[in-house]
């Protein structure tokens, strides 16, 4: 109840109509792009086209029809899953590893890598992509899962390590100086007592690095083939052309937010403290 | 029998060392291996089948030619203009809202929130197609433009190389101011209301009180995100991939977007290199070296 006189001291009809305008306008503005893709995606193409839209119309499911039916549509689905799924796993697992390793450094050097781990964050993916592609041709990783596991993995892993080290930094000393002194070994220490205390880190990263994966498009769009192809690119590639079919695309990209919206939603709390962790405590 | 202390896995720098092993190997390996290969291969012409180093040594011809390429120059401006247009806004629109929905009851507060975290899940390229519909000259703005009175030359959006830059900046701020209330928000909560309290009863206003207290506690806040989304500026690609795909007349041409197509639609791939490593000193240079020195100052103190 600490903001009671707060409240209070702004009662004043005007600003408080001011802000009433501004928030709806804001909230229209946000949410409005989300429901017109959304809602396109249940009209029939010549509906898309008419202005003003139907704010109530009757949902056709044609263009989903089309999609799962003509372009296989469920296998980029798949594709999206395998691939963000894996990258979720390796990253969680190597970096809360290293952000533990980070924490038990007796010397500076632990400060100087965390240092490096942001340098991984500012290398832009373009730089990464072009000779990557050429590696990994030679490799005959192209066209793989492997490919892009890889490569969101390690253009991931930097974030998600140092997301995870804020968090491991914050567990005080003690806890583990009494682990060691009842005996146990530090890796059994790591996973009796700090494992289970870095949950809601771990849900942190593991809501932001999957919306990562699951949404990223570049390297997806050169290192996988039309067996491979995840939900990004299948849109990329609808969209790509000079007119588009706006009934498909929509129905397409309803496919790809939504089940990340849903994910995100449930996981709210943990993606709102990674995002600040990320960014406040560095 | 005790071990030393350097073969211990109990005391010492050894099991942190260990740990860290498979974390910095794929990042080396996946990474940092390529980035040293693109390095030595824009001092090359490098093709496929036929590439050898002995005879393809070019020097700095690559980067020369990109300080002579009108549509490189183009890209390395529009880039910028991109980020500081990203930026100026993302700060702007962020720090209002986050002010505004931070001073509403804790109820409404809770009920805004999960309508403001939706654009950060959506995927750019979503976000480019959703923002294409709604540029569309037989669309949905230029209706609502109509019923205002607001005639399509007043604002043409993608289809004028005058305001198509400006065009992907709006849809970036759609995604990204979220990221910034989000942030703010945590800053704000931080702050004593005691603090306002006292300005409120020496006869602050609104704004002063904003720029007397706010934003000066909150500035280690501010310099985070502007570095954070600043390097995520330098590297804009999916949006204008969606919504322009650089176009019209190269206006929306990005460093990211030109090295793209110089390396896998024209082919070459040296040269998209080069303009990629351009891409990566600016986002370096612009935002890395003083992300670092911040961070560094921070934890000293």
């Amino acid at each position: 109840m600490t903001r009671t006189p707060r409240m209070k001291a702004r009662s004043k009809w005007p600003p408080r109509l001011a802000k009433a305008f501004f928030l709806l306008v804001f909230g229209l503005w946000t949410a409005a792009p989300v429901y017109i893709v959304v809602s396109n995606a249940f009209r029939r193409t010549l509906d898309i086209r008419r202005m003003p839209p139907a704010l109530v119309f009757k949902p056709i499911f044609t263009h989903f029809q089309r999609l799962f039916e003509l372009d296989d549509f469920l296998r980029y689905f798949v594709n999206s899953l395998v691939i963000s799924v894996s990258v979720t796993f390796v990253t969680i697992a190597l970096g809360t590893l290293a952000a533990y390793g980070l924490k038990l450094f007796k010397s500076r050097i632990g400060e100087r890598l965390s240092n490096l781990l942001l340098i991984g964050k500012m290398v832009p993916a373009i730089t990464v992509l072009l000779p990557m592609f050429i590696l990994m041709n030679r490799l005959r990783l192209t066209g793989t899962y492997l490919g892009p596991i890889l490569a969101h993995s390690a253009m991931g892993l930097p974030f998600v390590t140092w997301i995870m080290a804020s968090f491991v930094r914050d567990i005080p000393g003690e806890i583990l100086d009494s682990a060691t002194v009842e005996g146990c070994s530090r890796m059994k220490a790591f996973f009796r007592i700090i494992f289970p205390m870095l949950a809601p880190a771990i849900a942190s990263a593991v809501i932001l690095i999957m919306q990562f994966s699951w949404n990223e498009l570049l390297f997806s769009l050169q290192l996988t083939n039309l067996d491979t192809y995840p939900l990004t690119v299948g849109i990329a590639r609808y969209v790509g052309a000079i007119s588009v079919d706006w009934g498909k695309c929509s129905a397409a990209a309803t496919i790809s937010i939504a089940p990340i919206i849903l994910v995100g939603f449930l996981m709210q709390k943990y993606l709102v403290t990674g995002m600040t962790a990320g960014a406040i405590k560095g | 029998m005790t071990k030393p202390a350097a073969l211990s896995l109990e005391k010492g720098d050894l099991l942190p060392t260990l740990l860290m092993v498979p974390a910095v190997s794929l990042v080396l390996g996946v990474m940092v291996v390529p980035l040293a290969f693109g390095a030595f291969l824009s001092f090359f012409d490098f093709s496929f089948g036929s590439f050898d180093p002995r005879t393809a040594f070019v020097g700095l011809k690559h980067y020369l030619r990109f300080f002579r390429d009108e549509t490189a120059l183009k890209a390395l401006g529009n880039t910028l203009m991109f980020s500081a247009g990203a930026i100026a806004g993302d700060f702007t629109i962020g720090t209002l809202a986050a002010v505004l929905i931070h001073s509403l009851s804790r109820r409404l507060a809770r009920l805004v929130r999960p309508i403001v975290t939706v654009p950060l899940l959506v995927s750019p390229i979503v976000v480019g197609l959703i923002w294409r519909y709604i540029y569309d000259p037989q669309g949905i703005l230029y209706w609502m433009m109509d019923r205002v009175g607001i005639p399509f030359e007043f604002f043409p959006g993608v289809t004028s190389a005058s305001t198509a830059l400006l065009s992907t900046i709006i849809a970036h701020w759609w995604q990204v101011v979220p990221f910034l209330i989000i942030v703010l928000t945590a800053g704000l909560v931080s702050i004593p209301t005691e603090l306002y309290e006292a300005a409120r009863v020496d006869g602050a206003g609104v704004v002063s009180i904003f720029f007397r207290i706010t934003l000066p506690l909150l500035r280690d806040v501010y310099l985070v995100i502007l570095l954070i989304s600043g390097v995520d500026t330098i590297k804009v690609f999916d949006i204008i991939f969606a919504l322009t795909g650089g176009g019209p007349n190269n206006s929306t041409v990005s460093l990211s977007i030109y090295a793209y197509t110089q390396g896998f639609e024209n082919g070459d791939l040296s040269y998209g290199i080069a303009v990629a490593m351009v891409a990566m000193i600016a986002t370096f240079g612009l935002f890395g070296i003083p992300f670092i020195l911040q961070n560094r100052n921070r934890r000293d103190r």
